[in-house]
């Protein structure tokens, strides 16, 4: 070795070196430097210090010239991506091959988060896809009816009056043509075969054309234009006509009412807010009517649809018309100090966010935050299932990093080894995406049995499927590859080799936060299922007034040959079915619990001027409705067999009584109310009780004694229950059908029809409940990944503890300990975020629960337990294996 | 540099490596150059030629072992590739072409 001194005394000038770095690229300097320096010595022996010196800056000066070279030098350069690729794809396989488990574990999280996210989506783009099957639905809107009495709204109803759109047409330019649907039910005959139909409309010829309902018999421009015309759909002309043609068949009506069939439509769509099997033409409606169904401005029960020009804005619309209706209007409804407003609704709304009085579907309506929910939750289960992904990745980057130390070392660049993780990544994303769509095609029939939806498989062939999932699949796997490419690229070769690796800190932390994140959304859908279940079971078992346990309902006769002798056959029907010892009541009346009223009249007290007059719902009843029911009296009496002058007498409930105005029950008895003509007297008020589902609170209603021909008969079984009922229906329908020839014996279990109207919020739950149990499978799949990780790197540490004498226990506790936290940290942000938007949704009942705690300590506890059971399992193995094979591990 | 053509240091400097067999590093170079062809020539000019030999793919390397000498630096040895004889020997062949073609008696006159 040169000594100390002397080298310094040797040195060549600092300057040229300097200039040299700059020169060169690092790789190149030291070659060069050393050539350089080569020359230098030699000089220095031959020539001196001074000339070695000169000769030496003169050389790094006149090196400029190969500055190029530090461009040129660098050894990246050169083509190879290609074979860099297969040598990702290489290594990914070899790691997925090498790690079963965690891959298995990344693999069907991922897979099923895609699955459920696929239905989710599926099901949204269906439930969003209603009415858009409409050529025009871009500027087809229907007319909302809102009225107001004394400045106050009253309702909004999803019918409108019969005139309202004739006279839109006459007065907007904007309106290219409108189209009224008053829906009916009626007893269809053809030959013998009868049923009762509940997708009747009578609807103006223009209807075919502004919807795309197509006809594949018959012509669109006057199949609808002439009275006792009817248009009937492709099921129901198979239904009548079998293999006939129907053209120019006659069919009745309720046995009363004879008309032509002039064309057959293709069946109406499932995801049309309007479904008819039968249309029949308006101008037979008119002639019923004296015209009243062309020109009454109170009459609300017409679905009217107008298409509007390209290019209206419905906001100005509305308000022009306002202005317009108002110059027709205004002397009238200043009379009834009322005011009639009509809105165009776009009919893309109505499925999802349309919830008017007399709606199309109701039982059918799409609930608008659902779809929204459970759209934030299938982004929450991809989400997750990403976090699992980048979790598993970063808690094995250890294992991998003397992977990375020596791909450094043999001269891997920091982008390439990005390139490694993002394109490994990639592969899992891909892989979970085929398994996923697998679970998609084997489970879509439990799917929809489970959530009353129609999905099918078509989706798999359409474009924009394609496109959307591959762009959320590649930007997952880009983003989910990142966090962990960035930790694993970014070690440093030398400490890596060592064996220093423990984890980053910050690692750790975003770890942490991750699971915390799973946990607290897991939470969320338990507690937030849990809730909808009670609030679901508290209103089916409300006390909602009436009783509907062991009720039978036969829809009554639409076919009756003469009136006049309804009564006296009702009356013997009556009494043979009161014969059967399974039968203890009989009651017939124009609506039941659960089936909205569309009968709506103008009411008053008598004292009252004529102005004072308002709008009641009316359900008719007869002489055994009330007690049928067991609807109690709150005043008065009951109407009765035995007092000839009920016919005079009205019964109203609670909410009526105060709705016309008196102070309470007792006060109303006997007072007149003006109603139809005449005077009638108030005998009795019953109390409130839920006509409709416990979404609403009761609403006035006045209850007249109605003897005749009525739309349901309600049988009361015996209470005990009744031990062969298809004996019974026999016995029932034979009965049926001998007093009322040629009808159908249509039937259903009042509790079962009641609470249909609890459709939406069961389907709802159910498909909540589904995800819910994806989101905490793939959270488990996570942690359970996680734990058994930890575990095992703490191998020595559990081994060094059992040595010393650590009972299985202990280092269980041990090992469990950080995920308890986690999870207890995750339930304290869970806790309000369901509450709060839980409150949101139970206001949507008029009768809800109120959140109890339990459920979020039971929601807790359950995360936590299954929690514990899965970081338990790997736990335990760890924890009992032998101390001597944990102390060699390494 | 047009293509792959020799500039005429480069084809002195090819030949050096040629001959120096194990040992063509740049010094080394520089002192045959200036032994057997009588050229003095910076340090930095065989640098330069002896880089772009090795783009241009006439030149291999590899690093030597590291000496006590030039501060303990490493040498970058280089070799002449296959496809640095074939141009070698081409220009040999080119210009023995060439002398062949020129008339006897103006090779009398020189």
């Amino acid at each position: 070795m040169i000594p100390a001194g002397q080298n310094h005394v040797n040195r060549p000038p600092a300057l040229g070196t300097f200039l040299l770095r700059k020169i060169y690229s690092a790789e190149l300097f030291e070659e060069i430097h050393g050539d350089l320096l080569e020359l230098y010595e030699e000089r220095l022996e031959t020539k001196g210090k001074w000339i070695a010196s000169l000769h030496y800056l003169k050389d790094a000066v006149l090196s400029a010239r190969n500055y190029d070279l530090r461009r040129k030098r660098h050894y990246t350069t050169q083509n190879n991506s290609g074979a860099m690729i297969r040598n990702y794809l290489k290594i990914t396989l070899r790691t997925i091959s090498k790690n079963k488990v965690y891959t298995a574990l990344n693999i069907m999280g991922l897979a099923l988060g895609m699955a459920a996210c696929i239905f989710i989506m599926q099901y949204v783009a269906y439930e969003r896809s209603y009415d858009k099957f409409n050529v025009n639905f871009k500027n087809l809107y229907r007319i909302q009816y809102n009225f107001y009495r004394e400045g106050e709204l009253q309702f909004e109803c999803a019918a409108a009056v019969p005139r309202v759109g004739p006279f839109m047409k006459e007065k907007m330019p904007e309106v290219v043509d409108f189209a009224r649907a008053y829906p009916l039910s009626m007893v269809v005959s053809y030959n013998n075969i009868n049923f009762r139909e509940d997708r009747i409309h009578i609807a103006d010829p223009a209807f075919l054309k502004i919807f795309t309902f197509p006809l594949i018999k018959g012509d669109v421009e006057t199949c609808l234009t002439e009275p006792n015309t009817v248009v009937i759909s492709e099921t129901a002309a198979k239904k009548y006509f079998g293999d006939e043609d129907p053209i120019g068949k006659m069919i009745r009506a309720d046995g009363q009412y004879s008309m032509a069939v002039t064309a057959v439509a293709k069946d109406v769509p499932n995801n049309s807010h309007i479904k008819f099997d039968f249309l029949i033409s308006y101008q037979t409606l008119n002639n019923q009517t004296d015209n009243q169904s062309e020109t009454a401005w109170g009459w609300y029960d017409f679905n009217s649809y107008v298409l509007l020009r390209d290019g209206t804005d419905p906001v100005a619309f509305n308000k022009k018309f306002a202005d317009v209706l108002y110059e027709e209007r205004h002397e009238e409804e200043e009379k009834y100090n009322i005011r009639q407003e009509f809105l165009l609704q776009p009919i893309t709304d109505i499925h999802l966010s349309s919830n008017l009085l007399q709606e199309s579907e109701p039982d059918e309506a799409g609930d608008g935050e659902a779809v929204f929910f459970l759209t934030i939750i299938a982004a929450f289960i991809l989400v997750i299932a990403w976090i699992n992904y980048i979790n598993l990745s970063t808690a094995r980057s250890v294992e991998r990093a003397k992977e990375v130390g020596v791909r450094k070392v043999m001269g891997a660049f920091k982008a390439q080894l990005i390139g490694q993780f993002i394109t490994e990544s990639l592969v899992m994303n891909l892989l979970s995406f085929v398994l996923g769509l697998v679970i998609v095609t084997l489970g879509i029939n439990q799917f929809n049995a489970l959530t009353d939806a129609s999905l099918d498989l078509s989706f798999l062939l359409s474009a924009s499927f394609w496109g959307v999932a591959m762009l959320v699949v590649f930007i997952g796997s880009f983003l989910s590859g990142l966090y962990p490419a960035f930790v694993l690229s970014s070690y440093q070769p030398s400490t890596v080799l060592k064996g220093k690796m423990t984890g980053k800190k910050g690692g750790i932390l975003l770890r942490k936060t991750l699971v915390i994140f799973q946990f607290a959304s897991s939470v969320c859908l338990i507690a937030g299922t849990l809730i909808v279940y009670q609030q679901l079971s508290f209103v089916r078992n409300l006390d909602l007034g009436f009783d509907m346990t062991e009720t039978l309902v036969v829809k009554g006769p639409g076919v009756f040959a003469a009136d006049s002798l309804y009564g006296s056959t009702m009356q013997t029907f009556r009494n043979e079915l009161l014969q059967m010892p399974e039968i203890t009541a009989l009651a017939s009346g124009t609506n039941v619990p659960g089936d909205e009223i569309f009968w709506a009249n103008g009411i008053k007290r008598a004292e009252e001027p004529n102005e004072a007059r308002k709008t009641i719902y009316i359900a008719g009843v007869d002489y055994d409705y009330f007690p049928a029911y067991d609807i109690r009296f709150v005043a008065g009496r009951n109407y009765d067999r035995t007092f000839g002058t009920d016919t005079g007498s009205l019964i109203l409930n609670e909410a009526g009584a105060k709705f016309l105005g008196f102070a309470s029950a007792e006060e109303a008895i006997n007072q007149k109310l003006s109603w139809g003509r005449g005077n009638k007297t108030i005998v009795g008020i019953v109390e409130d009780y839920n006509q409709m589902s416990a979404k609403t609170k009761p609403t006035p209603l006045l209850f007249p004694l109605v003897t005749g021909r009525s739309s349901f008969f309600t049988i009361k079984l015996d209470k005990n229950g009744v031990s062969d009922l298809s004996q019974l229906f026999d016995k029932v329908e034979r009965t049926y059908t001998a007093y009322f020839p040629g009808n159908p014996f249509d039937y259903f279990f009042l509790d079962d029809f009641f609470n249909r109207q609890y459709n939406p919020e069961k389907k709802f739950s159910r498909v909540f409940t589904l995800f819910a149990g994806f989101a905490i499978v793939i959270a488990c799949l996570g942690l359970f990944g996680l734990s058994s990780f930890n575990a095992l790197q703490k191998t020595k540490e559990i081994g060094i503890r059992k040595a010393i004498g650590a009972d299985v226990g202990h280092i269980v506790m041990l090992l469990s300990k950080e995920f308890v936290y986690l999870v207890l940290f995750a339930n304290l942000i869970a806790w309000p975020a369901t509450w709060f938007i839980m409150n949101n949704w139970l206001d949507n009942f008029a009768y809800r629960i109120s959140i109890s705690p339990m459920i979020f300590v039971i929601a807790g506890l359950l995360v936590l337990v299954i929690a514990l059971l899965t970081v338990g399992y790997k736990t335990m193995s760890t924890a009992k294996s032998d101390p001597v094979k944990a102390l060699r591990y390494e | 540099m047009k293509g792959n053509n020799l500039g005429e240091l480069e084809e002195l400097v090819l030949l050096m490596v040629a001959s120096l067999g194990d040992e063509a590093y740049a010094v080394a170079v520089r002192e045959e150059l200036e032994k057997t062809a009588s050229r003095v020539v910076n340090i930095s000019a065989v640098h330069s030629s002896l880089y772009r030999l090795e783009d241009k793919g006439f030149l291999s390397s590899e690093f030597g072992g590291a000496t006590s000498k030039r501060g303990g630096k490493k040498k970058r040895l280089f070799k002449v590739t296959s496809a640095g004889f074939a141009t070698l020997k081409e220009s040999k062949e080119m210009k023995e072409q060439l002398w062949s073609n020129i008339p006897q008696l103006s090779f009398v006159n020189s």
